[in-house]
């Protein structure tokens, strides 16, 4: 093979054939217009009735389990009667979870905030729209920057006692590191989606383990004075 | 029998009455259905067509669709909820104990809110993870993004605002305990809290900034940003299929 | 296979492609929201109301008890009190008194009470959730509503929540509050009834200032560690003191004992060992009205006021009962001991027949060396740790505040907070017991210490408890019924001194102050003839002869009788009548003929009543053979219309006697009195 190409050529220059439709296109443009040539279906009625199915499982769903269960209520709000633990909605008790290793400004403000500013600017990132695998290129200097990072934060979590972070950090490197030592063409299946999945993509998967598994602690197995419970043992 | 049926529907729909109300006519015709959904206030949002790929389960999983769902139960069920509820200090909670056990339906009702408001923040969290795994956000959809993170966020205080409605234990130490966190903000974290409560603790007032925000404030900003979504969703060039093909 | 091809037939058909599946789910959907009237239709009351229409059918007033049923929800409404109960939507045949017979709830009448339903709704007494439509939900403990319904042995708990009287339908309720005071539980915990001051305690424990000139070191270690092996009756828990925490704190209470502050006036009088003599004058004083004595056969003769005198001799040093015995106030300035004054042959005699009685066994085998600073010093932590200065004054020690929990609303608390001991169910009332029975089995670390309790007690307890409500707290006042008011009423004078120094008011009550032993004297002055009380207060002699209990002789003075029957005859007089206003010299021979016949034919009154020692038999009421030397006319004969209106709660039966009879009756009885020489004389 010869150095890799600056660019790709459109479809067709034969303009005998088909109309001269030509784009060229670098890895850092993303242009707005694309080959069309997926077949297309009338929205009314094939869009709008698959819709509506799925709105109606969904409602036959919701309407079974209000009728099977009903929702908690409980005594009268109390301001002088604090349950133990008092908890937060399920979908807060990731942070509230938080709020037990860390600082308040950290686990309360600084967290949260950074979450919500890396959820809006994901997609103004090139890096994230060009979805490259991450150790596509300059494979050593990134190793070590994310050796240096994990190692920091591990550090980190330790000294915190955070072992509910760390370890699902841990494994994400792992994986991480794994995707490294693997090649593109391996024959692997599983190694070769590793390899092409881009930075953004550990990020993502690493909040999304550490949410869900930090929401999950938090609903389950968590009780008086937020001490540790088996919740099959209550 | 089934012929028959068809006809009469089809007179229905060609009668003037029906014809005053949805301006397309009937018809097998592409032209009609085009016109189906865009003589529709609602439907236009959507263009004409669309990619059959895009129809394909595994693509979206639906997670956008029952998103909107449980947004329009919980509008649904929401009104007639409101016909029973004072947002007072302690007839909110007496109000429960009437749903539960006066009111006709009145269980079956609160049920359905409670778990359909569950079901929204699942699903719009499993929405937004869906599209970022499938690269979705990519331009020129990276402003739909946005937009979609601020129904995430509008959804979360729909929630939480609900939450304290019932006025019951459960409802006042959740919410004392959200906004607890929120005091941690430095410097201003007092402020914002005595903002968002109307007082240094969960009481009346705060009570009846939640009902405002629950069933007047956050539902139009949440009706006004999912137009928004759709919207962008067909200038952006239709649901994402995944990267085009490359021909070589 | 051909199943297969059906099945598949079948799928196609309904979900062929999207306008089927649309169609068929839309079917799914409307059917399971057609669930919802449905289960709204047959809910669980609307069973019971159907039940109850099959219930009357078959009974003779069936049309009237059809037309009184209403159906569909009910409920009773009552903004005021916080009420909003639906029990009646279940309970439909609460005053449908024709339904006595049926004992199948929900729909047994509801047995008459001095209240309305209407007015007062179901959970104010029965508590449980009344805004329920639900069996689970109206009476268990759920986690929307902790209050069960109150169970029926605690049921009297319920009227104390308005009630703060004694009523007479109330007697658990009744006894247990008393008990709260009696036993100090209100000492160490604070219990208010809603719009009342504190509850106070009813029992004196003694001063401990002056300890060590009254006991050894040896009995108070004796007593810590079991008071009721002293004696039997002693109200006093028992703390499950160790060995050396009960060393130490006799310890501390020997070393912060002080001398009397007044000089000790006592010439130590020698007890005269006559335990015949001793006797007489023990039982001549009516100790045992007060006192109680554990006799041969175990049984406690005598009464509850003081302490049981069974091991006195074994307690007390002799020089401090001499001292006890003369001058009470001088070691315990609060005490309801009257000052006898006794001669000092009865001193002597007394104390000698007091301190016989031994129990060689008590303090066997209590041997305490000399006790070292440091113990003394952990005995006083100990004292202060145990809240000893809650119910005993002490040198040093500040009476602590709030020593134990609050229990003004006791009958409110949240299961939540409630760490229960295992094996006790997770109610309230069960809580209470637990804990009133064996405050250990909640934690060693618990300072309430242990009571010797009768099953019957705790559970008289528990319903004095339960009756303390935050409902009760928030009742309008105007369903208050207040408590018996605790007057301060202070005679004032020589007359007051000597009436304290007495304590008269331990037995009798003047101006609603005062014990219900003896007759009530607020109006005595009116009662009575000068020269009997004169007489009366030198010598009491019983009234009524059935009586063990009678006034005891108090060795007054003449001056101090004098004194005392002037303050009576002048402060005591009641505004109803004029003392004066019938005179004995108006009756004639003929009134008295008359009145005889009334008290024997007409009125009966020898059936309770003598007047003739010889021939009558009535020992109900007090012997009328003084009467004409004790009462006035005027007091006779109002007496004699009305006897609740000068003494209310009086048995003696109104008769509504016409004046001529009463003043006939009068004249007769003002007859009752030995020679009239004698009485000439005293005039």
């Amino acid at each position: 093979m010869s150095e890799p190409k600056k660019f790709e050529a459109g479809l067709d220059s034969d303009s005998r054939k088909s109309p001269v439709r030509v784009a060229f296109v670098t890895r850092r443009t993303s242009p707005h217009v694309k080959a069309q040539d997926d077949a297309l279906v009338m929205t009314w009625p094939e869009t709008l009735f698959r819709a509506a199915v799925a709105i109606e499982v969904l409602g036959i769903a919701l309407v079974l389990l209000a009728l099977l269960w009903d929702a908690p209520l409980e005594e009268l709000a109390d301001p002088m009667q604090t349950p133990n633990p008092a908890k937060a909605p399920w979908y807060f008790l990731g942070l509230q979870e938080l709020l037990h290793y860390f600082p308040p400004v950290i686990a309360g403000v600084l967290i949260p905030t950074m979450v919500i500013v890396a959820l809006i600017v994901i997609p103004y990132f090139n890096i994230n729209v060009e979805a490259e695998g991450v150790w596509m290129r300059a494979k050593q200097r990134r190793l070590r920057i994310v050796g240096i990072v994990v190692g920091v934060l591990a550090a980190l979590f330790v000294v915190f006692e955070v072992w509910a972070i760390l370890i699902p950090t841990l494994a994400v490197a792992g994986f991480m590191f794994l995707a490294a030592a693997s090649s593109a063409d391996s024959p692997d299946r599983f190694r070769r989606w590793l390899v092409a999945k881009p930075l953004s993509f550990w990020i993502m998967s690493w909040f999304l383990i550490q949410a869900s598994v930090l929401t999950i602690i938090g609903t389950f197995f968590r009780g008086a004075g937020w001490a540790w419970v088996w919740p099959w043992r209550a | 029998m089934a012929k028959m049926l068809d006809t009469y529907v089809n007179d229905l729909r060609e009668s003037r009455l029906w014809r005053s109300v949805f301006r397309s006519g009937t018809g097998a015709t592409n032209l009609h259905r085009a016109l189906a959904v865009q003589q529709n206030i609602f439907l236009h949002l959507f263009s004409v067509k669309m990619r059959r790929a895009a129809l394909n389960f595994s693509v979206t999983w639906y997670l956008g669709t029952l998103s909107l769902a449980t947004f329009l139960i919980l509008v649904a069920t929401g009104i007639p909820l409101m016909l029973y509820y004072h947002p007072s200090v302690p007839q909110a909670y007496a109000d429960m104990k009437d749903l539960q056990f006066v009111v006709s339906a009145g269980v079956f009702l609160r049920n359905l809110h409670r778990w359909s408001a569950h079901a929204m923040v699942l699903l719009v969290f499993a929405h937004m993870f869906k599209v970022f795994y499938r690269g979705a956000y990519r331009p020129p959809r990276e402003f739909n993004w946005v937009i979609g993170v601020v129904l995430l966020i509008i959804t979360l205080f729909l929630s939480y605002t609900g939450y304290l409605l019932p006025w019951d234990q459960l409802a006042y130490w959740a919410i004392t305990v959200g906004s607890n966190i929120m005091s941690a903000v430095p410097a201003l974290g007092k402020k914002i809290r005595f903002l968002m409560l109307g007082g240094n603790t969960v009481n009346a007032n705060a009570l009846l900034r939640f009902y405002v925000l629950h069933c007047v404030i956050l539902p139009l900003a949440a009706i006004l940003f999912i137009g928004i979504h759709f919207w962008r969703i067909r200038k952006d060039g239709g649901l994402y299929t995944g990267e085009a093909k490359s021909h070589e | 296979m051909d199943l297969r091809r059906k099945v598949a037939a079948a799928w196609a058909f309904l979900f062929g492609d999207s306008a089927r599946a649309f169609g068929t789910l839309s079917l799914v959907l409307v059917a399971c929201l057609a669930v919802v009237p449905a289960k709204d239709h047959f809910r669980e009351w609307s069973r019971y109301q159907t039940r109850y229409l099959r219930l009357i059918r078959q009974r003779g007033d069936a049309a009237t008890l059809q037309r009184r049923f209403q159906p569909g929800l009910q409920q009773t409404w009552l903004p005021e009190l916080g009420v909003v109960d639906r029990c009646t939507t279940c309970h439909v045949a609460m005053k449908e008194t024709s339904l006595a017979d049926v004992s199948t709830q929900p729909f047994r009448p509801h047995p008459a009470i001095p209240h309305s339903l209407n007015e007062f709704g179901c959970v104010m007494c029965h508590r449980g959730q009344g805004a329920a439509t639900t069996v689970e939900e109206a009476h268990s403990s759920t986690k929307a509503w902790e209050q069960p319904v109150l169970p029926a042995r605690y049921f009297e708990a319920s009227c104390g929540q308005c009630h703060q009287n004694s009523l007479t339908g109330t007697p658990q309720l009744n006894l247990g509050r008393k008990l709260l005071a009696r036993y100090g539980c209100v000492s160490c915990h604070a219990l208010r009834t809603a719009g009342a001051a504190r509850m106070m305690p009813t029992n004196e424990p003694p001063p401990l200032t002056h300890v060590a000139r009254k006991t050894t070191r040896e009995w108070i270690y004796a007593w810590l560690k079991n008071p009721q092996a002293y004696s039997v009756s002693a109200t006093m828990p028992d703390f499950k003191l160790s060995d050396a925490d009960a060393r130490d704190i006799s310890a501390f209470l020997i070393d912060q004992s002080t001398p009397y502050q007044q000089p000790d006036a006592s010439k130590s009088s020698s007890a005269a060992a006559d335990a015949q003599e001793g006797a007489s004058v023990y039982g001549e004083s009516f100790c045992a009205s007060c006192h109680a004595v554990q006799n041969a056969a175990g049984l406690m003769v005598g009464g509850d006021v003081g302490p049981e005198l069974t091991r006195i001799g074994s307690k007390v040093k002799p020089e401090w009962l001499g001292t006890w015995l003369r001058e009470p106030k001088l070691y315990a300035p609060h005490t309801a001991m009257p000052r006898y004054r006794f001669s000092e042959k009865q001193l002597g005699l007394l104390a000698g027949f007091l301190e016989a009685k031994t129990d060689s066994d008590l303090l066997a085998n209590v041997h305490l060396d000399a006790a070292t600073k440091e113990q003394i010093a952990h005995g006083k932590a100990l004292v202060n740790e145990r809240g000893c200065a809650s119910c005993h004054e002490l040198n040093g020690i500040k009476k602590p505040d709030n020593f134990a929990p609050d229990l003004s609303v006791a009958g409110s608390r949240s299961l939540a907070k409630i760490v229960f001991a295992p094996g006790v169910p997770h109610t309230l009332p069960d809580y209470l017991a637990a804990k009133i029975r064996q405050p250990s089995a909640f934690g060693s670390a618990l300072k309430m210490p242990q009571y010797n309790l009768t099953p019957v007690q705790v559970d008289a307890l528990v319903t004095g408890l339960l009756a303390q409500t935050e409902r009760a707290e928030a009742i309008p006042a105007v369903l208050r019924v207040a408590g018996t008011p605790v007057l301060k009423y202070d005679p004032a004078g020589k007359a007051g001194k000597l009436m304290q120094d007495m304590q008269c008011f331990s037995c009798h009550a003047i101006n609603g102050r005062g014990g219900d032993m003896a007759p009530d004297l607020t109006w005595e002055g009116s009662a009575v003839q000068r020269a009997w009380l004169l007489t009366f207060l030198k010598n009491p002699n019983t009234l009524r002869p059935a009586l063990i209990r009678r006034m005891p002789r108090f060795n007054l003075t003449d001056a101090e009788a004098q004194t005392l029957t002037d303050y009576i005859l002048t402060a005591y007089q009641t505004p109803a009548f004029d003392a004066d206003s019938l005179d004995s010299a108006s009756f004639t021979a003929e009134d008295r003929e008359r009145g005889r016949q009334l008290f024997y034919s007409k009125y009966a009154c020898q059936s309770c009543h003598i007047v003739d020692a010889q021939n009558d038999k009535g020992y109900v009421g007090p012997t009328l053979t003084e009467i004409g030397a004790k009462g006035t006319p005027a007091w006779t004969f109002h007496y004699l219309k009305n006897p609740q209106l000068l003494r209310p709660g009086n048995i003696e039966p109104n008769q509504s006697m016409s004046d001529a009879d009463a003043r006939a009756l009068t004249a007769f009885l003002m007859a009752q009195k030995k020679a009239p020489a004698q009485e000439a004389a005293k005039k």
